[in-house]
């Protein structure tokens, strides 16, 4: 599943880990998720709009129709 | 050299290898071959940490150090107690004739030691970030699941008597068979995720 991650990240000035900490996850998963590697649970991609302030669809995008 | 590293570990290896050869010709006849088989499986099993730890690259785990620490301190109290167990266990056992609930309470002596092992692995799995918990399952999955393909392939061998392998030792390598080919799989599945 694609994603607007990165961009979000970016925006806002944060480094990987610096989002990992936010989210409480590890460095690593930050990466997998903006890389595309590795798609969130719900509560997790739940967390990862709030706190960029958006909704999980305008941050993830669903593979497929 | 730092403890823990691979030039470390495969000193220790070496060294618990070569007490296994030495021992039993420096005391011939005082060396129970249960101690020379442990020595060479303890040397085994460091070479294999030495090998792990030289070609996993650390992202291999993403657990926070606190965490990956506590881990490290229950497992290596847990394994110091099982290997105390298992000496005291085999000695008594070889040492007095014992009734049969005796010797079933003396011969189960090392099981709550790998119980805490287990206990240590599952607080860690419970632990870490989602992500890791599905490298973990994956990893522990096709590591079971080879173990048993192994295990069924012994099994139909011994009944056509082409092998002949002692049941009792058969069962006892189940779990450390199992935990190696987690960590080889675990180094396998975690690359995907990279």
């Amino acid at each position: 599943m694609k994603n607007h991650l990165r961009a979000l990240r970016d925006e806002q000035g944060w480094s990987q880990g610096e989002l990992a900490e936010r989210l409480d996850v590890s460095r690593q998963t930050v990466n997998a998720l903006e890389t595309g590697k590795y798609d969130p649970s719900l509560p997790l991609a739940f967390r990862i709009a709030r706190l960029f302030g958006r909704r999980i669809e305008d941050v993830f995008i669903p593979d497929g129709p | 050299m730092k403890i823990g590293s691979p030039p470390m570990l495969a000193l220790q290896a070496g060294a618990a290898v070569a007490l296994g050869l030495l021992l039993p010709r420096l005391l011939p006849d005082r060396v129970p071959d249960v101690v020379v088989g442990l020595l060479f499986g303890l040397g085994i099993g460091l070479a294999l940490a030495a090998l792990m730890r030289w070609r996993l690259p650390p992202p291999c785990d993403t657990a926070p150090s606190e965490l990956r620490r506590r881990y490290t301190r229950e497992i290596l109290l847990a394994m110091t107690a099982y290997a105390v167990a298992v000496f005291v266990s085999l000695f008594l056992l070889r040492r007095f004739e014992l009734d049969a609930p005796l010797r079933a309470l003396l011969a189960l002596l090392p099981v709550p030691p790998i119980a805490f092992v287990m206990r240590a692995m599952v607080r860690y799995i419970r632990d870490v970030d989602e992500m890791q918990q599905r490298i973990e399952l994956e990893a522990v999955s096709i590591g079971t699941a080879l173990v048993c393909v192994a295990y069924m392939a012994g099994g139909f061998l011994q009944a056509a008597k082409v092998i002949d392998v002692p049941s009792a030792s058969a069962m006892i390598w189940v779990f450390p068979f199992i935990c190696a080919a987690y960590g080889v799989a675990k180094a396998i599945v975690v690359r995907r995720y990279q």
